[in-house]
C-alpha cells in the first residue's frame, strides 16, 4: 500500500496540475484577445489598470514605457500569465471596477443557483434512475429512459422558455425572471436541474442495474442476509461509486447549463457576466469569469475525488 | 448437522421447451462429496442453481429437491434456507466478494446478521474462521488485495460461518493455475470431511479425482453414468467417459521419452538461440542469465506457474520484446515471418470482424501464396471448408487453434512458440491439438517451444523440459 | 460516464435506430430540398402579417416581421446540418488521425498530444467555445473553429485509448509476426473495430453541435440575425413569447427533433 497520505495527495496534485492548465489556457487566450482588440494597446491597458476615466495620451505613453509594449511578445505573455496566476485580473474595460470585485458578487449568485440545482437534480434524477435500475427491462425503465432521451434533445433555453410559458405566463405561479427573492430562483434552478437529472438518472440506472445483477449481491443473499441487509451493506455503496465518479462530469454540464440559464433568466451570476462581457468585448472580465468558472470546476472535481477515496477502498491502493 | 439430499426427476427447460437438464435423479449425504463432471454446456451448473432455487427467470424447472426428507419449498420461501441450510461457493469468488468491505467484516456479518450474535462475539468467531483457513493476516485487507487462492479461502470462511449442512460448489477451481487448483480441491474435500454434504460441479477430471466420493458424468443435460469416483475413473462403462479419461495428459501413451535430465543444447543446429538473456520489468527481474536453444524437429518445453516469466522468454526469442541483457540469435538467411507464435486464448489471436476466408486471403496476397497451399493444409488439419466463412466468435477453441496453425504453417515456419496452446480447450480437444502439434514438428522439421503450467503435458510432448525458478531456467527431471 | 451503456440502452429500444434514421431523413429532406420547393423568400418581410398564425398563406405562421416561418425554418435546418456536419467531419478526421498516430508512435509524440488534449479538456467545452468566439462574436468562423477545437479531443481520446488496447491485442501481434505492415494493421484491423464507436461519437457530436450553435445564437453570440438560425429565431421572437408561443418555440422543436434523430441513430455513447 502506498500510504494514506499519498493516497489523498496524489489526486489533489493532479487537480492542481489541471488548475495550472486552466490558468495557462485562459491566460493565453486572454492575452491573444487583448492583442486582437482594435485600437491602441497602451490605452486599453492603462484603462484596464487605472480605470477608463483618468486615461489620456500621457498615461498611455507612460504605460507603454512601463510595460515595455515594444518588448518581445513572449516576454509580455509571460508577464501577463504571471498576473493571471496571482489572480491579479485587472479592471473591467466597461465599468472600470476591478474584475475581482465584480466576480465576488456574481459568484455568490451563481453558487446560490448551483446550490439549489444540484440537490434538486439529485432529488429528481436518482429516484427515477434507481427505480429504472430495479425494474430494468420493464415499463418504469423504458419510461425513464424515454424521458431522459427526450430531455437530452431539448435545448436548455427552450426547456426554460417552456417552463416560463407554462408556470409564469399561463399559470401565473412564478415570476418569469430577475432576482428579487426565492420565487425567482425556482425557474432557473428547475431548468438546470432537469437537464442534469436527464444524465444522472441514466448513471444511477446503469449502476443500480449492474449491482443488482452482480455476483456480489448474489453472494450476499446466498450468505443468508435479508434483502434489506444485502442491499444496505453490499448494494448501496457499490452502486454509489460510479454515480459519484460521474458527478465530476456532471459538473461540466452544470457550468454549461449555468451559462445558458443565467442568460435566459437574467440571473446576475458569473455566466451572465461572461456572456455580456463577450458582447462588450470586455477582455479582462471575459478572462476573469472564464478563469473562475474553470477553476471552480477543478475545485469541485477535487472534492469529488476526495469523496470517491472515502467510499471506494480500491482507489489509490495497490492490488496484492 | 444432517444434510441428506435427493434429487427426483429434476428437469430444467429453456423458454422454448428445450431440455437443458433432463430427468436427473441423484442422492448425496454428509461426508461423501458428490461430483458432477462434464464439459461446457452439459447443464451441470444449472443443477446447482436449481437446488439453490436461483435459476434465471426464463428457465423452467420441474421435479423436486428433497433435503432431510422434506421437499424444499418453492420460490421465495427457498430463500429462507440460504445461509442456514444451503450454502453456495460461487465461481471465481474474487468477483463475488464485496470489493468495498474488509475481509473480516464479510465473515462477521454472517454471525451478526444471519445468526444474531452480538458484535464482539461475531468478530471473535470470524477471526477464528480466518485462522482455521490460515488467512488471519488478511482480516483487514480488501478482496482486491487478495490472491485468487486467498479469495477462495475467504469465501469458504464465509460459508463455514453459515454452518449450513449442504455446500454447493460451482467450478471451484475456475481461474486458478495447476498448483492452486489442487489446493482448492483439497480444501473442498476437507469440508466434506467435516461432515458437510458437498455437491461440486467441475469440468476437470483432476479435481474430480482429488474430491473422490461419488461421481456423475454429465453430457448434454443427462447423466451418462455414475458411481463411486475411484471405481468409475478406473473402469468406466461408457465410451465418452473413457475418452474423457484418456485425454488427460497423464494417460497419454508415452511415445517420446524425455531423458532424465534435459541436455542444455539441441542435438543438431539451433534455429533460434538466446544467450545470457535477462529481462526486467521496472524493478522486477523476470528472467536472469537464461541460455536456451531450440533446434529443428524438436519440442522444448518450459514449465512454471503463471507469472513466472515463461511467456516473456518466448516473446524474447520471437523479438516481440527487447531483452534487457544478452542477445537472441536466429539461424541465418531466414525471413522474419518463418518464426511464428500460437496463442493461449485462440479467439483473441484473430481479428473479430474477419472471416477465416478473408484472413487467409489477405495472408496469401501478402506473401503471394497459391490457394492450393491453403487447401492442402486445411485437409491436413481436418478443417472442413464450411468453417471458412465463419468469424472467430462462431468457431470453437479447437477449430480456431487449428486455423492459427494453418496460417502459421502456410509461411513454412522453422520455429513455433506455443504459449499454453491447449489450456483453454476441453480435455478431448486438448489431446487432439497437442498430438497434432507433436506430429507436425517431426513432419515439417520445425522447432517448437512449448510453454505450459502442466508438467504432465510437458513430459508427454517435449524432447527436453525446463522449468523457471526464481527467474532462472533450469533443466527439469523426468516426473513419473 | 456510462455513456456507452446509455447508448446501448437507447439502441435496445424497439427500432430506436430505425426511428432515428427515418427522422433524420425527413429533416435532411426538409433542409436540403425545402429551400428549393418553398417559393417564399425567408428574408421577405410583410409587417402587415406580423405574427400571423398558421394558415393558408403561411403554413407555419409568420414571425414578428411577417416572414414565412416555413421558409426560414427550412433554411435554418439546412444551416444547422451543414455547419454541424462540416465541423464534426473536420474535428473527427483530425482527432482520429492524431489518436491513431499517438497510439502507434507512443513516446514523446503521444505524451505531447495527450498533454495538449488534457489542456483543452481542463476547461468545460462550452467555455472554450465562448473564449474563441470572443475574438469575433456573431461570426461563423470562430464559432465553428471554437467548436471543432473542443470537439477533436473527444475523437482523439477515444481513438487513442481504443487503438492502444487494440494494438496490444494478440491478433495484432500475430499480424505483425505474419509479415503484415502498418497500413494493413491500421486499415484492416484497427479502423474496422473503431468504426462503430466513431460513428456513434459522430452522431452525438452532430447532435451536440446543433444544440451548441442554437444555444449560442439564442444568447446572441452565435450567428447574428437576419441569418435564419434555429436558436436565433427563438431569440428574435422572445419579446412576443406570451402572444405567439407557437412561433417562438417552433424552432426549438426542430432543434430537439434534429438532436433526437442524431442520438437515436448514433445509439452509442454521448460525451
Amino acid at each position: 500500500m502506498g500510504g494514506n497520505a499519498w493516497r489523498v495527495l496524489r489526486p489533489l496534485l493532479s487537480r492542481l496540475g489541471q488548475a495550472g492548465l486552466v490558468a495557462l489556457l485562459v491566460g493565453c487566450i486572454g492575452f491573444a484577445l487583448m492583442h486582437a482588440l482594435p485600437g491602441d494597446q497602451a490605452f486599453r491597458l492603462a484603462a484596464e489598470r487605472y480605470g477608463p476615466d483618468i486615461v489620456d495620451a500621457r498615461a498611455a505613453a507612460a504605460m507603454r514605457a512601463e510595460l515595455g509594449l515594444d518588448r518581445p511578445l513572449a516576454l509580455q505573455l509571460l508577464e501577463w500569465l504571471g498576473r493571471v496566476v496571482r489572480l491579479d485580473l485587472g479592471r473591467s474595460l466597461v465599468t472600470g471596477e476591478p474584475v475581482i470585485q465584480e466576480l465576488r458578487v456574481q459568484l455568490g449568485y451563481t453558487a446560490l443557483l448551483a446550490g439549489m440545482a444540484l440537490p434538486l437534480s439529485a432529488l429528481i434524477g436518482l429516484p427515477l434512475g434507481i427505480a429504472a435500475g430495479l425494474w430494468r427491462g420493464r415499463w418504469p425503465d423504458h419510461a425513464v429512459l424515454s424521458l431522459a432521451v427526450l430531455l437530452r434533445a431539448v435545448p436548455a433555453y427552450a426547456l426554460g422558455l417552456a417552463l416560463m410559458v407554462l408556470l409564469s405566463v399561463r399559470l401565473r405561479w412564478l415570476p418569469p425572471g430577475g432576482f428579487e427573492g426565492w420565487a425567482e430562483l425556482v425557474l432557473p434552478s428547475l431548468t438546470l436541474a432537469l437537464g442534469l437529472a436527464a444524465v444522472s438518472s441514466r448513471v444511477a440506472r446503469e449502476s443500480v442495474a449492474a449491482v443488482a445483477a452482480s455476483p456480489v449481491l448474489a453472494f450476499a443473499r446466498w450468505k443468508g442476509l435479508s434483502e434489506r441487509d444485502a442491499v444496505r451493506r453490499h448494494g448501496l455503496r457499490n452502486a454509489a461509486i460510479p454515480v459519484l465518479a460521474v458527478l465530476g462530469l456532471q459538473l461540466i454540464g452544470l457550468v454549461e447549463g449555468i451559462l445558458i440559464v443565467e442568460t435566459l433568466f437574467g440571473w446576475p451570476g458569473i455566466g451572465h457576466a461572461l456572456v455580456h462581457a463577450i458582447f462588450a468585448r470586455d477582455v479582462p472580465l471575459v478572462q476573469g469569469t472564464a478563469l473562475i468558472m474553470g477553476l471552480g470546476v477543478v475545485l469541485l472535481n477535487a472534492a469529488v475525488d476526495l469523496a470517491c477515496l472515502l467510499i471506494d477502498p480500491r482507489r489509490g491502493r495497490q492490488a496484492a | 448437522m444432517s444434510g441428506h439430499v435427493r434429487l427426483r426427476d429434476l428437469t430444467v427447460q429453456a423458454a422454448d421447451g428445450t431440455p437443458l437438464v433432463a430427468g436427473l435423479s441423484l442422492a448425496a449425504g454428509p461426508g461423501t462429496p458428490l461430483v458432477l463432471l462434464g464439459e461446457t454446456g452439459s447443464g451441470k451448473s444449472l443443477v446447482l442453481q436449481a437446488i439453490m432455487g436461483a435459476l434465471p427467470p426464463h428457465l423452467r424447472r420441474t421435479g423436486e429437491v428433497v433435503l432431510d426428507g422434506q421437499p424444499l419449498p418453492e420460490g421465495r420461501a427457498r430463500r429462507g434456507l440460504w445461509g442456514r441450510r444451503i450454502a453456495l461457493l460461487p465461481q471465481e469468488p474474487w468477483l463475488a466478494l464485496d470489493p468495498t468491505m474488509r475481509a473480516l467484516a464479510q465473515v462477521a456479518e454472517v454471525y451478526r446478521l444471519v445468526r444474531g450474535m452480538p458484535a464482539p462475539r461475531s468478530r471473535a468467531e470470524a477471526e477464528q474462521r480466518l485462522r482455521d483457513l490460515g488467512i488471519e493476516e488478511a482480516a483487514r485487507l480488501y478482496p482486491f488485495q487478495l490472491s485468487g487462492g486467498m479469495a477462495q479461502r475467504l469465501a469458504l470462511a464465509v460459508l463455514r460461518a453459515t454452518d449450513a449442512p449442504l455446500l454447493l460448489a460451482d467450478e471451484p477451481t475456475k481461474g486458478l493455475d495447476a498448483a492452486r487448483r489442487d489446493e482448492a480441491a483439497l480444501r473442498l474435500r476437507d469440508e466434506a470431511g467435516r461432515g458437510r454434504t458437498v455437491i461440486a460441479v467441475t469440468h476437470d477430471i483432476g479435481v474430480a479425482r482429488i474430491l473422490g466420493g461419488h461421481l456423475a458424468v454429465m453430457l448434454e443435460g443427462r447423466i451418462l453414468e455414475q458411481g463411486p469416483s475411484e471405481r468409475l475413473l478406473r473402469d468406466p462403462a461408457q465410451d465418452y467417459t473413457r475418452r474423457l479419461i484418456a485425454a488427460e495428459p497423464s494417460q497419454w501413451p508415452t511415445q517420446w521419452r524425455a531423458p532424465s535430465i534435459a541436455p542444455p543444447r539441441p542435438a543438431g543446429e539451433a534455429v533460434v538461440e538466446g544467450r545470457r538473456l535477462g529481462k526486467r520489468f521496472q524493478d522486477r527481474a523476470v528472467l536472469r542469465e537464461v541460455d536456451i536453444a531450440v533446434g529443428r524437429g524438436e519440442v522444448v518445453a518450459v514449465l512454471g506457474p503463471s507469472g513466472c516469466g515463461k511467456t516473456t522468454l518466448g516473446d524474447l526469442l520471437l523479438g516481440l520484446l527487447p531483452p534487457s541483457q544478452g542477445e537472441v540469435r536466429r539461424a541465418a538467411g531466414l525471413a522474419p515471418w518463418r518464426f511464428q507464435k500460437l496463442y493461449q486464448d485462440p479467439p483473441s489471436a484473430f481479428a473479430p470482424h474477419q472471416s477465416m476466408r478473408d484472413a487467409l486471403r489477405h495472408l496469401g496476397r501478402r506473401h503471394g501464396l497459391a490457394p492450393t497451399l491453403f487447401e492442402g493444409l486445411r485437409d491436413r488439419l481436418r478443417l472442413p471448408p464450411a468453417l471458412l466463412d465463419r468469424r472467430p466468435a462462431e468457431l470453437s477453441g479447437g477449430e480456431l487453434q487449428r486455423f492459427a496453425l494453418l496460417r502459421a504453417l502456410a509461411l513454412d515456419p522453422v520455429f513455433l512458440f506455443a504459449d499454453e496452446p491447449t489450456s483453454r480447450l476441453d480435455p478431448i480437444t486438448q489431446q487432439e491439438v497437442a498430438l497434432l502439434l507433436r506430429g507436425l514438428v517431426s513432419e515439417r522439421n520445425l522447432g517448437l517451444l512449448l510453454v505450459t503450467h502442466d508438467a504432465m503435458l510437458a513430459q508427454r510432448m517435449a524432447d527436453r523440459v525446463f522449468t523457471i525458478e526464481a527467474a532462472r531456467l533450469l533443466p527439469a527431471g523426468r516426473a513419473g | 460516464m456510462s455513456g456507452l451503456a446509455f447508448g446501448r440502452r437507447v439502441a435496445a429500444l424497439p427500432c430506436a435506430r430505425l426511428a432515428g434514421a427515418g427522422l433524420l431523413l425527413l429533416l435532411l429532406g426538409f433542409g436540403l430540398v425545402g429551400p428549393w420547393l418553398i417559393e417564399a423568400d425567408p428574408a421577405r418581410q410583410d409587417l402587415m402579417a406580423s405574427l400571423a398564425p398558421p394558415g393558408a398563406r403561411f403554413l407555419l405562421g409568420a414571425d414578428h416581421l411577417g416572414r414565412s416561418m416555413l421558409a426560414r425554418l427550412a433554411h435554418a435546418v439546412r444551416l444547422s446540418f451543414l455547419l454541424s456536419g462540416l465541423t464534426v467531419a473536420a474535428a473527427g478526421l483530425l482527432g482520429t488521425a492524431l489518436g491513431l498516430l499517438a497510439a502507434w508512435e507512443g513516446g514523446w509524440l503521444d505524451r505531447g498530444l495527450s498533454l495538449l488534449s488534457d489542456t483543452v479538456l481542463a476547461l468545460p467545452g462550452l467555455l472554450l467555445v465562448l473564449l474563441v468566439i470572443a475574438f469575433a462574436p456573431g461570426q461563423i468562423l470562430p464559432l465553428a473553429g471554437g467548436i471543432a477545437l473542443a470537439l477533436w479531443v473527444e475523437f482523439f481520446r477515444v481513438t487513442r485509448a481504443q487503438a492502444r488496447s487494440l494494438l496490444a491485442r494478440p491478433h495484432v501481434e500475430a499480424a505483425r509476426l505474419l509479415g503484415f505492415g502498418r497500413a494493413y494493421i491500421l486499415g484492416h484491423l484497427i479502423l474496422p473495430e473503431l468504426a462503430p464507436i466513431l460513428f456513434t461519437l459522430a452522431g452525438f457530436g452532430i447532435g451536440g453541435v446543433i444544440l451548441t450553435v442554437a444555444t449560442l445564437s439564442f444568447i446572441s453570440i452565435g450567428l447574428k440575425p437576419p441569418t435564419a438560425e434555429l436558436g436565433g429565431m427563438t431569440s428574435e421572437m422572445l419579446p412576443y413569447l406570451a402572444e405567439a408561443p407557437f412561433q417562438a418555440l417552433l424552432p426549438s422543436l426542430f432543434v430537439a427533433l434534429a438532436v433526437l434523430a442524431c442520438h437515436l441513430l448514433a445509439g452509442g455513447r454521448p460525451r
